[in-house]
């Protein structure tokens, strides 16, 4: 029992230090490959945007026609939106996920590890990350099949994986911090709703000029109505330029912040409950 | 054996009177009273519509005038109304077959059919619960748009001839969907079968006209029944009363209703016949 | 320099749910010392305040007063320190069923900042420990509940800790996978983890612990070697097997040594005041008056009986 001691008082531990981005990036591996293991949860989110892209183009197929609309193609005009919708989802199936784990007590076991806090939700976010990438890929490649083409050329992609990318952290950062408030399916629920809510309350349908009535103001006001606008501009007529850029840009920026610390003071407070 | 048997008489049993409309009506009962007791299955295809037309009618009002093939309407609304049923029937008569599904997995549905009801009844039954609903949805839908500019060319025959063709495509859509879950006896089976409902919809003059669309698109819109039964329910609104209008917004879920409920006792037969 | 070198210290360690009139009292005061090398048995009924403990002292929920020390460091202030100190494992085995078992353990080792070179011996090295080698690359959804109580001990153990918890280690299991599980806890103790036990059995707690705690309604109500609480419930049980035609007989006989107690139908039993010492004198005064004994049995009082003397409950599954 001598070499008990030994142990019970020492302060450091061979293996003390954990660092935040190796972890994060375990976790994400885990997340990555339950892609593969539980597919049924993965597909709808690649088919959804899919689907909505090439359903609103044909719906609304004629809405290009009206005087003064950015692009002659609908399916420009709703490419973008799919993959955002795409993006979000990928967000906030990490959210879900986070809800089972907690559910079957896997997350008890996560936070019993030294692992930095942080990477708690940074690893779930580069997960959401890469999904979102791969479901904006996907989309890309079958929507310019079915006739989308960049505007101005390849340089339209940056912004259209910018709002993807910046869409997949602001929905991680709130389905995360929603299951860590509510800790079963009824924060799955509001996660969706306000998702879509927020979506559709934008130019997700026509641009501003063309409303009439409420959603016109609500949209004006809406900040998700600038990712929108940016994820659209490698897709519409307008030349990309800084000034229609950065809002977009800003909205990704002040949001994914307050998202994630969303997230962090949410998981703080599982040890509250 | 012998002994047994000689002692033995079949029992007929005329006291218990079989009343297929009786077991119908108990059945009715239940299936209305689980809409009722679980509205949060429910309230959704109540709000979901009527988000739709609403963020339609701001964004499409210009496009009815400023796209070619749009029928003249006041607003976007008057159009989207019958879209907007469908959507709401389709999303309602789902919970119907679902609540179905759960009744195959807990067994409760064995022990319906190990009573003396009829089959039929028993679909039948099922399925009340969601016309009823798919009636209500209708007149629901007419009676909160009112208000935000909404009319009715065809007048009060108008609205209960929708009314009518709101509850037979409940039905229609209810029985499908139980097909699919006497089927499977998997409710997750049967909700992962609704996006293609939603997937049908989509390609039918539901949401714009089909007049409209290009290619492919045009011609899957073209031969799916969903555009011609939304346009009886649109011609109803924005035309006025007509035979053409009828025919379409009943004939159309009648002959729909009729197929799946054949269907549906089909996959019953075939379930039955599997054990 | 940590101020303790006890593997486990809890004063006056209170967690209270709610506010004024509504708060839920779940742990009201907990004194506990654990000794180095030691298995420690905690015991109570459901709701009584044992998970919340577990829970403080292995950092997954912030206590509302009073302080807790594992491994010489606070549970709270230190709390990554604690991490790196303890393996718990988990009631139900919480694991993520889509995973491997080697992935898991490979997810672990990276969680717990093990030298990139270690993880794959460590990964082999626990798996075959825990017997798990050849199904080391199957899906954890596939294992049986005993495969999943295993891989869940390896899984607390990647990092070497010194205190182990385990909640409810045995819970479900059938009683070859227990005994095999009660000899890798004993192994792992014998190696110089001190282990703090939570469970429902108390023959498991018998069989292991060295001391225990009973918790009930929030604060401890017994603490101590279970032989020495099973000592101040009382006197042992004699039964005594005889002749049918002579009980009543022999009952008088009996009562003279202490009360009579409830006994299996053909015996009769008797709590001996005076204590074990005493049978020699209860066989001579039967066989005096003439009473055949076939069968004796001297039964000590179980913890079951030091359990429900301090609860009013009886544990389900108990033994008596």
């Amino acid at each position: 029992m001598t070499a008990l001691n030994d142990t019970t008082t020492s302060t450091a531990r061979s293996v003390a230090s954990t660092r935040t981005f190796p972890a994060s990036v375990g976790l994400m591996r885990r997340s990555l490959v339950n892609i593969t293991r539980l597919p049924s949860a993965f597909l709808p989110s690649v088919l959804m945007p899919i689907f909505q892209a090439i359903a609103f183009s044909g719906t609304f197929f004629a809405i290009t026609q009206i005087p003064g609309f950015p692009t002659d193609r609908s399916i420009n005009w709703f490419l973008p939106l799919g993959v955002v919708m795409g993006a979000g989802f990928a967000g906030i199936g990490i959210g879900f996920s986070t809800i089972r784990d907690l559910e079957g007590g896997f997350y008890d076991r996560l936070r019993l590890t030294p692992t930095p806090r942080m990477s708690l939700v940074t690893g779930p976010l580069l997960a959401a990350l890469a999904r979102a990438a791969l479901v904006t890929t996907i989309v890309f490649i079958v929507g310019t099949l079915f006739g989308a083409r960049l505007t101005h050329g390849p340089l339209g992609l940056i912004p259209l994986y910018a709002a993807a990318l910046g869409i997949a952290a602001i929905g991680t950062g709130w389905g995360l911090g929603l299951a860590f408030i509510f800790r079963d399916m009824r924060a799955a629920a509001i996660m969706q709703l306000t998702f879509f809510l927020v979506i559709f309350l934008t130019e997700a349908q026509t641009p501003l000029f063309i409303m009439q009535g409420w959603l016109e103001n609500v949209a004006r006001f809406n900040p998700f109505n600038s990712v929108i606008r940016l994820s659209r501009l490698g897709y519409v007529d307008p030349p990309i330029s800084w000034d229609n850029t950065w809002s977009g840009l800003l909205t990704i920026a002040v949001f994914t912040l307050l998202m994630l610390l969303f997230a962090r003071r949410g998981l703080t407070r599982l040890s509250d409950v | 054996m012998t002994v047994t048997a000689t002692t033995m008489t079949p029992r007929t049993r005329p006291e218990l009177r079989q009343s297929t409309v009786a077991q119908t009506v108990a059945l009715s009962k239940r299936s209305i009273l689980s809409l009722w007791r679980q509205p949060s299955l429910v309230v959704p295809s109540l709000i979901f519509p009527l988000f739709f037309a609403a963020l339609g009618t701001s964004s499409f009002s210009r496009a009815t005038t400023a796209v070619p093939g749009f029928p003249a309407v006041d607003s976007y609304l008057d159009f989207a109304l019958a879209g907007s049923v469908v959507q709401g029937i389709l999303f309602g008569s789902t919970v119907g077959a679902t609540a179905l599904a759960v009744d195959i997995e807990n067994g409760f549905f064995d022990r319906l059919l190990s009573s003396p009801s009829t089959r039929s009844g028993i679909i039948v039954g099922r399925m009340a619960g969601g016309m009823v609903y798919g009636c209500f949805q209708t007149v629901f839908f007419i009676v909160v748009l009112l208000p935000f500019g909404l009319s009715i060319k065809g007048g009060v025959a108008g609205v209960l001839t929708m009314a009518a063709g709101g509850t037979i495509l409940a039905l229609a859509v209810g029985a499908l969907m139980s097909a699919m879950a006497i089927k499977t006896g998997s409710s997750e089976a049967v909700q992962g079968a609704f996006p293609l409902l939603f997937i049908a919809m989509f390609f039918s003059s539901a949401f714009f006209p089909k007049e409209t669309m290009s290619g492919l698109y045009k011609t899957l819109a073209y031969i799916n029944p969903i555009s011609y039964l939304v346009e009886g329910f649109r011609d109803l609104t924005i035309d006025g009363f007509s035979a053409s209008a009828v025919v379409r917004a009943v004939v159309i879920p009648a002959i729909l209703a009729m197929v799946a409920v054949v269907l549906a006792l089909w996959a019953l037969t075939s379930r039955l016949g599997a054990r | 320099m940590p101020a303790t070198t006890l593997p486990i210290e809890a004063i006056g360690l209170q967690r209270h749910f709610g506010s004024g009139d509504d708060v839920i009292k779940a742990v009201d005061g907990v004194d506990l010392q654990i000794q180095p090398g030691e298995i420690f048995g905690f015991l109570g009924p459901n709701g009584a305040g044992k998970s919340t403990t577990v829970r403080m002292l292995t950092t997954l929920l912030r206590p509302t007063g009073g302080t807790g020390r594992v491994a010489g460091f606070d549970v709270v202030e230190q709390a990554n320190d604690v991490r790196r100190n303890i393996g718990v494992a988990l009631q139900d085995a919480a694991i993520d069923p889509l995973m491997t078992g080697s992935e898991l353990l490979h997810l672990q080792a990276v969680l717990y900042g093990l030298p990139k070179s270690q993880h794959h011996t460590k990964a082999g090295e626990l798996l075959e420990r825990v017997g798990l080698t050849a199904a080391g690359d199957r899906r954890v959804g596939t294992y049986s509940g005993g495969m999943r109580r295993r891989l869940d001990l390896a899984l607390s153990l990647i990092h070497e800790p010194t205190v182990l918890f385990l909640d409810e280690p045995t819970t479900g299991l059938d009683p070859m996978s227990r005994i095999s599980l009660w000899e890798e806890i004993r192994r792992l103790n014998n190696d110089g983890t001190t282990v703090m036990l939570t469970t429902q059995y108390l023959e498991e707690a018998d069989q292991l612990a060295e001391r225990i705690a009973i918790i009930d309604n929030g604060v401890i109500v017994r603490k101590g070697q279970p032989t020495e609480l099973k000592a101040e419930v009382g006197s042992p049980t004699l039964f005594v097997s005889i002749d049918g035609s002579a009980t009543e007989h022999a009952a008088r006989v009996m009562a003279a040594f202490g009360d009579l107690r409830p006994s299996p139908e053909g015996t009769l039993g008797v709590g001996l005041t005076e204590g074990p010492s005493a049978v020699s004198s209860v066989v001579r005064a039967l066989d005096e008056s003439g009473v055949t004994v076939r069968d004796l049995e001297l039964h000590e009082p179980s913890l079951d009986d030091v359990f429900a003397e301090a609860t009013g409950y009886r544990l389900e599954g108990a033994d008596t």
